[in-house]
């Protein structure tokens, strides 16, 4: 055994580059790899620790103002809940603070404590007078409120001032990025800050266990028809929540996870082309190892330790780090939570991961070198290394017929001189680029949804107001400036929808709202009163297809619809409904829209637009230019997936310069005698560059498509976790210049892996070489 | 006559070597010629025609080829050099096992960037192997890898062929015929200079036999008959040995 280890060790000193390029790459994947796992096992701990911590709720509903609250108050009862919160009074208000408008839903609260949705308070204190606010933590941070500051109610006409006197995590809704935001004052505050049609009472229910969402949808079915109808405006469940809060990492670690996979698949044929290749060089010496009493499994032994040494070092460093790195987005979710952040990870995890590295790694090393293993001794030393066919031969006629230089033409023959070997490199270089792909195409993708979510392009202001500045006012402060072009009004209300858990948050429009950019997935737009759009999940719950007619309900009035069109919308996970505002007039003449999306003439000042139009009612209006910019969740997959397509490609370019040095040392006899009849350095350095382009090319060509699918299958994995199907639009995010030029690029950076080989073969020294002979 | 080679005190220390290779070698070679390089194992015989060939560099002293001073060149100008003006044949062929006869005849030409398929083509007829023009290396015998060698040698019409122990890993029916070929060559005009120890073979086709020992030239021979050539030839060489 120490004879072995003796080898092993002096053939890993007299091949250091290729050890490093196994350190390297094991490096990369087995990073990649620990913190994917190291997510996928630790994101769930921090939201189900906090949930019981603070006895989340299983269920919120949301009823309406006029409802007897001591008939809500046997509501638990009705249902089996084991203990409940409420009822609460809710007013939506409009807080402003410096020149920033923001709503809210302030909940008259008088503790924090409780036997449902316990208020985890991380700084400040709870509010005790009046004139006092909490605030989640998410929306402080979001916005730049901190303690002390003092907003100023805006929704109601004595625009009271509030003082802020604390942060709290509140484990029932999700975060100030993702979702609307409650506040909390005292309850006696509430009926100052109400305003009509503003309030309603909230309730929250915890069950003995986790409900399913099956017994959810029976709780709220048995609580409609308890109530007089229409009582239940809304309501939100815990696994709703829960997704919001790990919608990121869990996009995160399938990414994570598909690449991770990938990445050891590509060091895998790194490690297979290494091994073959060294046991194809060291014929004689594996002969010389058999003659002087080295047994089979000993040779073999000596081949794969010289991979497995690098990789094990790999793997001490490569664990740790993936396991630092993933710490971040733990932090982050528990940070959101609320939760005091430990460093997450698990030991045992780790050692499984280093010994599954480690064992694939050997396998891959072990494989290649059973052939060193049954080699015959004599046979092994008279043939000094493998032969070697006519592979590579129809590819150099053909390149020769297209009149390429000599050099080009040998280069290209000798990228498939060994076909096992090209193969694996291939693999290396179509992960590679293929991931590069998807890197370049899915944040592309994010952007045209995100546009269309913002309006980037379609409308550059946005006008709130509140319900003390009529919707009349509005549009006459609006039609007055000469740089409205156009103006949609946007009113909300909830309806129930058959077979759908919640009430169903609706979007109501007035005017052209088919030109807001909305992403039209099937169908067609709504163009008269009754119809309506709605994204996948919500005619998936409610098993609705384009055509389907359907009865909803709201505040116990009956609507006729029907679907027209599938639209995109992540908000809620893909529940949510789009129409005319004058859809819902007809039974509530009252309904009246809230908020306006204004489209300015070409060329208009959006800062003074919005200035001027803000001066008009400073307090009751919000006047702001469309936020087009993108949420951070997207932002931190945009940069994993960057991160990864850096990890795939450097592989891909070990994979490259693994075979070419490869295949150059093992060239070396054949270089030697090209220069000897007259091969110039430069050509040899061209040829050595051909091998490597051409690989690159074939490898880059097939990525394309294979890229373009992984592309395609992840905007639907991550379309489809948002309650959503992928806009058509959002598959094809790349020109026809791109594909073509993304192979390109494969090439130049291979040609540029090429320089150190090629180089090297270039400063072959003819007469040394030959002489070696 | 015109000097094709001129060696002018051209020493040859290796790194890490106590000796020189070569030590204050000065010959001249005149266009025509068929020489004929003569020594022991480790003499410096390769060694001359290796610098000679532009493969490697002198330690000092001056080498001309044709008229070109060859230290004057950059390495890609003795790249050039080689393709241009020298043939190279070698002991063990170095035939690129990947390429056909005919590929690896083309070799030089193409990297100079004509096309001569239908000059390979003659050679190979020429040479008694049109046959095997589309065979790779590993399917050929000894002597017919060597004239293929021969032939890519060849191609560009060099002015001056060098053959470092051409015969060497050739039996002795193929290594006759090879000298038979190198000495039909000369009789069309070819310059030769061929590295041998064999001293029967040196004098075979060779008029000019430099003896090269311990890396100095012992004896510069010019022959008048074969008969004569060869006893010539063995008396300097086991005098130089017995020393």
């Amino acid at each position: 055994m120490t004879a072995v280890i003796v080898k092993a060790l002096a053939d890993l000193r007299r091949r250091r580059l290729q050890a490093g390029v196994i350190f390297v790459t094991v490096l990369l994947s087995i990073a990649a790899g620990t913190m994917a796992v190291t997510l996928m096992s630790q994101t769930r701990d921090p939201y189900q620790a906090a949930f019981q911590a603070q006895k989340g709720a299983h269920l919120q509903v949301a009823y309406k103002a006029g409802t007897d609250p001591r008939l809500l108050s046997t509501t638990p009862a009705a249902i089996g809940a084991t203990a409940f919160g409420g009822p609460y009074p809710v007013s939506t208000i409009q807080f402003k603070f410096k020149e920033q408008k923001f709503f809210v839903d302030a909940v008259g609260r008088d503790n924090p404590l409780g036997d449902v949705e316990v208020l985890n308070i991380t700084s400040g204190r709870w509010a005790q007078a009046n004139d006092e606010i909490v605030l989640t933590r998410s929306f402080a941070d979001l916005h730049g409120i901190s303690i002390g500051d003092r907003v100023k109610v805006t929704s109601v006409a004595q625009t009271p001032l509030l003082s802020v006197v604390g942060e709290v995590v509140d484990i029932d809704e999700g975060s100030a990025d993702l979702s609307s935001q409650r506040a909390w004052v005292q309850a006696a505050a509430i009926p100052s800050l109400t305003s009509p049609d503003s309030s309603y009472y909230l309730m929250d229910y915890r069950f003995a266990a986790d409900p399913t969402r099956a017994q959810l949808q029976g709780y709220t079915d048995r609580l409609r028809a308890a109530l007089p109808a229409g009582s239940i405006t809304g309501s939100l469940n815990y696994i709703l929540i829960r997704n919001i809060f790990n919608i990121t990492n869990q996009i995160l670690t399938g990414v994570l996870s598909a690449f991770s996979i990938f990445a050891l698949a590509a060091t895998l044929a790194i490690v297979a082309t290494l091994v073959t290749g060294i046991v194809i060089s060291a014929y004689r010496e594996i002969g010389i190892m058999k003659a002087i009493g080295f047994m089979p499994a000993e040779v073999v032994g000596v081949f794969a330790l010289q991979i497995v040494i690098p990789a094990l070092a790999a793997c001490m460093l490569g664990i740790p780090l993936g396991t630092i790195v993933s710490q971040p987005l733990l932090a982050n979710s528990s940070h959101a939570l609320g939760l005091s952040y430990t460093p997450s990870f698990s030991i045992g995890m780790d050692l499984m991961i280093l010994a599954a590295g480690l064992l694939v790694v050997a396998i891959a090393a072990t494989l290649p070198a059973l052939r060193a293993g049954l080699l015959k001794p004599i046979a092994a030393i008279a043939k000094a290394s493998a032969p070697r066919g006519a592979g590579g031969r129809l590819l150099r006629t053909s390149a020769a017929r297209a009149h390429l230089p000599r050099p080009v033409v040998l280069g290209i023959g000798d990228a498939l001189a060994r076909p096992l070997r090209a193969v694996l490199t291939l693999v290396t270089v179509l992960l590679g680029v293929a991931t590069v792909v998807v890197a370049v195409g899915l944040p592309r993708s994010f952007l045209l949804i995100n546009n269309s979510a913002t309006g980037a392009g379609n409308y550059q202001v946005v006008v709130t107001r509140t319900s003390a500045y009529p919707d009349s006012e509005v549009m006459r402060v609006l039609k007055a400036q000469p740089e409205t072009a156009r103006v949609v009004a946007i009113g909300g209300q909830n309806i129930t929808v058959p077979g759908v858990l919640d009430p169903v948050n609706t979007r109501l429009y007035r005017g052209d709202s088919s030109r807001l950019g909305f992403l039209v997935i099937a169908g067609r737009w709504f163009s008269a009163p009754g119809e309506v759009l709605a994204p996948a999940a919500l005619l998936r719950d409610a098993h609705l297809k384009i055509g389907d007619s359907f009865t909803g309900s709201t505040d116990g009035q009956v609507l006729q619809l029907r679907v027209v069109g599938e639209t995109y919308d992540i908000n809620n996970f893909g529940h949510s409904l789009f129409m005319d505002l004058a859809t819902m007039a007809s039974t509530k003449p009252a309904i009246e829209p809230y908020m306006y999306d204004v489209t300015l003439a070409s060329g208009a000042d959006v800062a003074a637009y919005v200035h001027r139009v803000a001066a008009v009612q400073p307090d009751l209006i919000d006047v702001h230019a469309s936020d087009t910019s993108i949420i951070t969740p997207v932002q931190i997959i945009d940069l994993v997936l960057l991160v990864i397509a850096g990890v795939l490609a450097l592989i891909g370019i070990g994979g490259v310069f693994n075979t070419l040095l490869l295949n150059t040392r093992e060239r070396i006899r054949d270089t030697a005698t090209l220069k000897a009849l007259g091969m110039s350095p430069r050509q040899v350095m061209a040829m050595v560059t051909a091998s490597a382009a051409f690989l690159a090319l074939i490898g880059g060509v097939v990525a394309m498509p294979v890229g373009l699918y992984l592309h395609h299958v992840l905007n639907d994995v991550i379309s489809n976790s948002a309650g959503n199907d992928t806009p058509p639009a959002a598959y094809a995010v790349f020109n026809a210049y791109e594909l073509v030029l993304i192979p390109l690029l494969a090439v130049a950076v291979a040609s540029v892996a090429a320089l150190v080989p090629g180089r090297w073969a270039a400063r072959t020294n003819v007469v040394e070489v030959l002489h070696a002979e | 006559m015109i000097d094709l080679v001129r060696l002018t005190d051209v020493n040859k220390v290796y790194q890490g070597g106590i000796t020189g290779a070569l030590n204050g070698v000065s010959i001249s070679v005149e266009k025509g010629e068929f020489a004929a390089i003569m020594g022991p194992s480790g003499s410096g015989k390769s060694t001359m025609l290796n610098l000679i060939a532009g493969l490697d560099r002198p330690t000092s002293g001056t080498i001309t080829v044709g008229g070109t001073d060859l230290a004057k060149l950059s390495e890609g100008g003795l790249a050039r050099f080689r393709r241009d003006t020298i043939g190279f044949v070698f002991q063990f062929f170095y035939l690129l096992s990947n390429l056909t006869a005919l590929e690896n005849v083309l070799i030089p030409a193409q990297l100079k960037g004509g096309d001569a398929k239908a000059h390979a083509r003659d050679l190979l007829d020429k040479l008694g192997i049109k046959e095997v023009a589309d065979k790779y290396p590993a399917r050929l015998s000894g002597g017919q890898q060597q004239r293929v060698a021969i032939a890519r040698a060849l191609i560009n019409n060099p002015m001056l062929l060098l053959a470092d122990e051409p015969t060497g890993a050739l039996d002795t029916h193929s290594g006759d015929q090879v000298m038979e070929l190198l000495g039909g060559l000369h009789r069309d005009g070819q310059t030769i200079l061929l590295v041998t120890h064999d001293a029967k073979l040196a004098t075979r086709n060779a008029a000019r036999v430099l003896s090269v020992v311990d890396g100095r030239i012992v004896d510069d021979a010019r022959l008048e008959s074969p008969e004569r050539a060869a006893s010539e030839v063995i008396r300097v060489r086991s005098e130089e040995t017995s020393r």
